[in-house]
């Protein structure tokens, strides 16, 4: 369910004045969407969906209770509110205790487009029939998945905030498989105006990598120049910013902790060419207007030529340190250079060209050591040239040191994300040396 | 807005028994308008789904956040397609509206229907199941689960842990299964998971290690939770990392090993539970969740592991997170009891409706799961679990058979690659095993393998009393992702020439 800020507003204005607690929050989203997937050329499941979720915190002499509804009956909301604060009171008194926040300058939000929002489930079909064609004119099987909607997200609070946001999105992914079906292409794209997804070109660069003639070939184990596509490349900084929690780091569990207790702020940890992004005002991946826990999200520089310039706080960690609460980034830009992918490959006496990863999953925090496998595009290149398409192939690689070793960026790229991830982010092909592949997958 | 059905009698003044007949009245009109509006079958699941979720660290309590979400979907057949609305309502107004944006939707994907949806009969059923549960894990006052959780935290700091992390996650479905043949099946199930997480630090040395609770989530009540001895695991949990701190490191290389269930049930989800899906054999999920290794043509053919190797799906182990009466295309859970494997012999996939007649099969064997009322159903697994030897075989049967190996306990970082082949899982606890006894504990450890060959090198299997169910609350599958429940069951056993890897050095 898709409420305006207006029809927001009237609802927790309506639970504020009833809050009978020392302090209310009020946390609502929702919204419609609409998806369907197919898989060999055939509709398998499509859904649309409508929901609103408020999630009403009551705060009582230090403590807070938290209740969690997707009512909007005024009767059931009173009931829902009376519960938040007969649960506040039967918790201990929170020694960190954070009062919500009053009002806050937000940045303006620039990602809601009225036609992609309420796009129907026919225009998604039509997508994938693009892509089903393409792939009935390449001899690949296509599969495939298409969603859009638009949501909203608002927080009010009894000291005076009131916030609201919204957005809408379209992402589309698919992939391509042989008809021998030992081999598979994928392309994927997400954006917030329908307008700017290209699905005649996704189709086309997923039937590209499946459509090989040539039977993959198997790579050994062991260190070679990779070059990441940009959903590689993000998939991989998106570990990193995820791993800038300043709790973490100043508590001694974290890549970026000194061993004498510090922090690595303003230590150079990675290549100069490796800079991190994020802001409202993103022209790629803009972040959203409302951050975690009510705070602004405003334009910052994680890392930046490879020094880390600024880590995530939370608000009670912000008050028991002295710092500035800073949320969780959930859309970035990863900064590029001028070099096209062919660019690259022309300089590669041998390596592999990476379309996207699957499973990763972090093994040593301490080393920022990522596991994880290649998928749906692998290809050897050999003296500047592809020269077969190549079984995908395990990880074992500390991100300290592969972003350490970035050879040439491309230009940064909005990637795909799927519609519920609630960030985006943009990021170059990149190509690093001596990346570590450390055993053989059968699995295509 | 019209005024919505609210489950729980203090959000309406209605008993919940009135509130529970309207969920039939709402299905029934629903239903009966999608008949008549031609569509060839419809389904529905409708209801509420609690959650609660408590999180302690240290001495603070961070969160307590009680959640419940009502609504239902609607799935409407028509000519060969399939539509499919759902919404966090329950009232008549949007129930109506559905059923015109479900077939609107059928209509819509008409022209990409190469394959037209073919669905079975399955028996029509009108009954309720409720799993049984000891106390409501709901009815228990807040501050009684922040002194648990405050406890746990205390337990592990006062025996050396540095930071602790406590949470409870709780949750109840109530739903009304009801479809266009008449079924109508009302099913409550509760499930709770108490976990924590312990670090120690060693700042001189710029090293910490971290031990993960191993009690697992059990569809039970608030009387699990105090009896599963997460206090005095949190204080063991401490000791034992503050040893992994100054653990020597693991030598890399194939080994022999033993795997506790603690960590074997993860190995059995990825490997054998996600491979065995019908819907990835054909490609549904080609585009995210990834396909498999295992083939239709590989039924009664394919030798997935050694002879010791029986792997029985079930939904009825009690404590099961997969236990239930029937699953949500309205299967009975008695379709649920099937041989995935027999003696090393892979003999079922898992299905859920309108696939078996793909591979030839009559009918769903009852793998179907909506992960909420207004989420399409698709194929789930039910409890998926490795049945123990029924010869005595004890742990330390099992670790007496290794000259030079480890022994895994808890399961750690995980990774597994689309077709269900190659993996890597690490652990919470590896302890060497030199000369059929076990040895001391070693730190930066994984383990990698194909699928194939890891089920082949077993070669000893501990009895029912090595036997442990676990599982975990969040199993992710399909676009939009859906999070499933679901428990494996696992006797200790051991594997040969398996490739161990040294995390800290990145070496196999």
């Amino acid at each position: 369910m898709f409420l305006s800020a207006d029809e927001v507003k009237a609802v927790t204005d309506r639970l504020l004045a009833r809050c009978a607690a020392d302090a209310c929050e009020i946390h609502i989203s929702g919204g419609e969407e609409q998806s369907l997937r197919f898989a060999r050329a055939s509709a398998t499941t499509n859904m649309t969906t409508a929901e609103v979720t408020l999630r009403i915190s009551a705060h009582v002499g230090g403590r807070v209770g938290t209740v969690t509804t997707s009512a909007l009956e005024p009767a059931a909301l009173a009931a829902a509110l009376a519960r938040a604060e007969e649960i506040a009171r039967m918790l201990p008194v929170d020694p960190e205790y954070v009062a919500p926040l009053g009002p806050q300058d937000y940045a303006l939000s620039n990602r809601y487009d009225e036609s992609t929002g309420r796009l129907a489930l026919e225009a998604l079909a039509q997508a994938a029939a693009t892509i089903i064609a393409e792939g009935g004119r390449r001899g690949v099987d296509t599969f495939g998945c298409a969603s859009s909607g638009r949501r909203f997200e608002a927080l009010a609070t009894s000291n005076g905030l009131f916030a609201y946001d919204r957005r809408s999105e379209i992402e589309l992914s698919t992939t391509a498989r042989n008809r021998a079906d030992d081999w598979s292409g994928w392309a994927g794209g997400s954006e917030h105006r329908a307008d700017r997804l290209d699905v005649g070109e996704l189709a086309r660069r997923a039937c590209d990598k499946a459509a090989y003639q040539q039977a993959p070939v198997d790579l050994e184990p062991g260190r070679y120049t990779v070059i990441f596509e940009p959903a590689a490349a993000s998939e991989l900084a998106r570990w990193v910013l995820n791993s800038l929690d300043s709790r973490a780091a100043e508590e001694g569990r974290s890549f970026f902790s000194k061993k004498d207790g510090g922090v690595k702020q303003g230590e150079r940890l990675f290549s100069e060419s490796f800079t991190l992004r994020s802001g409202p005002d993103d022209p790629l991946s803009p972040e959203g207007a409302i951050g975690w826990e009510g705070v602004p999200h405003r334009p910052r520089v994680w890392i930046e030529k490879g020094v880390v310039q600024t880590f995530y706080r939370s608000r009670a960690y912000a008050q028991r340190t002295g710092a500035e609460a800073v949320p969780h980034p959930r859309s970035f830009t990863m900064a590029g250079g001028g070099l096209s992918v062919d660019e690259m490959v022309a300089g590669v006496k041998r390596g592999v060209l990476v379309t996207r990863l699957w499973y990763t999953n972090m093994v040593d925090p301490r080393s920022l050591l990522l596991t994880g496998l290649t998928r749906d595009g692998n290809f050897l290149i050999e003296d500047g040239r592809i020269v077969a398409p190549a079984r995908n192939l395990r990880f074992n690689e500390p991100l300290g040191e592969m972003f350490s070793r970035i050879l040439a960026l491309g230009a940064p790229q909005r990637c795909w994300r799927p519609l519920g991830a609630g960030g985006v982010a943009a990021a170059p092909p990149m190509m690093v040396e001596g990346f570590t592949f450390s055993s053989k997958s059968s699995g295509v | 807005m019209a005024p919505q059905v609210l489950l729980r009698p203090q959000d309406a003044g209605q008993s919940h028994m009135e509130a529970r007949a309207r969920l039939y009245d709402l299905a029934d009109m629903a239903l009966a308008a999608a008949r008549r509006a031609g569509a060839a079958y419809a389904d529905m699941r409708l209801g509420e789904t609690r959650r609660e979720f408590v999180k302690a660290r240290e001495d603070r309590l961070e969160t307590f956040d009680e959640r419940s979400n009502l609504g239902f979907g609607l799935r409407v057949l028509l000519d060969g397609c399939w539509g499919f609305y759902g919404a966090r309502r329950l009232d008549a107004e949007t129930v109506l509206e559905a059923v015109e944006r479900a077939l609107a939707n059928a209509r819509a994907v008409r022209p990409i229907q190469a394959r037209p949806i073919v669905v079975e009969d399955l028996p029509v059923v009108e009954t309720a199941w409720a799993m049984p549960m000891g106390v409501d894990p709901f009815a228990v006052p807040p501050g009684a689960k922040a002194d648990f959780l405050l406890g746990v935290a205390a337990a592990a700091r006062d025996a050396g842990a540095d930071f602790c992390t406590a949470t409870l996650s709780a949750a109840r479905e109530e739903r009304l299964f009801a479809n266009s043949a008449g079924s109508r099946i009302f099913q409550t199930r509760t499930r709770v998971h108490p976990q924590f997480d312990v670090t120690a630090i060693d700042k001189a040395r710029g090293r910490y290690a971290t031990r993960e609770s191993l009690v697992p989530g059990r569809g039970a009540g608030w009387d699990s939770v105090l009896s599963c001895g997460l206090v005095e695991e949190a204080a063991r949990a401490a000791q034992e990392a503050r040893r992994k701190l100054h653990a020597k490191p693991v030598t890399p290389g194939p080994r022999d090993v033993v795997i506790d269930p603690t960590n074997l049930w993860l190995t059995i989800h990825e490997t054998i539970g996600h491979s065995t899906e019908l819907d990835r054999a054909l490609g549904w999920e080609a585009n995210f969740a990834g396909t498999s290794f295992v083939k239709p043509h590989m039924l009664d053919r394919l030798q997935f592991g050694s002879e010791l190797m029986t792997i029985v799906a079930d939904r009825s182990q009690p404590g099961g997170l997969s236990t239930i009466g029937f699953d949500d295309d309205g299967a009975p859970a008695q379709a649920a009891e099937f041989r995935i494997i027999e003696k090393g012999t892979f003999r079922n996939f898992q299905m859920a409706l309108g696939q078996a007649h793909l591979i030839g099969l009559p009918q769903s064997n009852g793998c179907a799961y909506a992960d909420s009322p207004s989420s399409f159903p698709i194929q789930r697994m039910p409890n998926i679990s490795l049945a123990p030897n029924e010869n005595r075989c004890s742990l330390a049967d099992l670790i007496g058979g290794v000259e030079d190996g480890l022994y895994v306990v808890g399961a750690g970082s995980w990774s597994i690659d689309q077709q269900r082949d190659n993996f890597q899982f690490g652990g919470q606890l590896f302890y060497e095993i030199k000369n059929g006894a076990l040895g001391e504990m070693v730190r930066d450890a994984a383990y990698q393998g194909r699928t194939l060959p890891f089920w082949n090198a077993l070669d000893g299997l501990g009895d029912k009393t090595t036997y442990h169910l676990a599982g975990t609350f969040g199993c992710g599958k399909a676009e939009p992702v859906q999070v499933a429940p679901v428990s494996h069951g696992a006797p200790a056993a051991r594997f040969r020439g398996v490739t161990i890897l040294n995390t800290a050095r990145g070496e196999v």
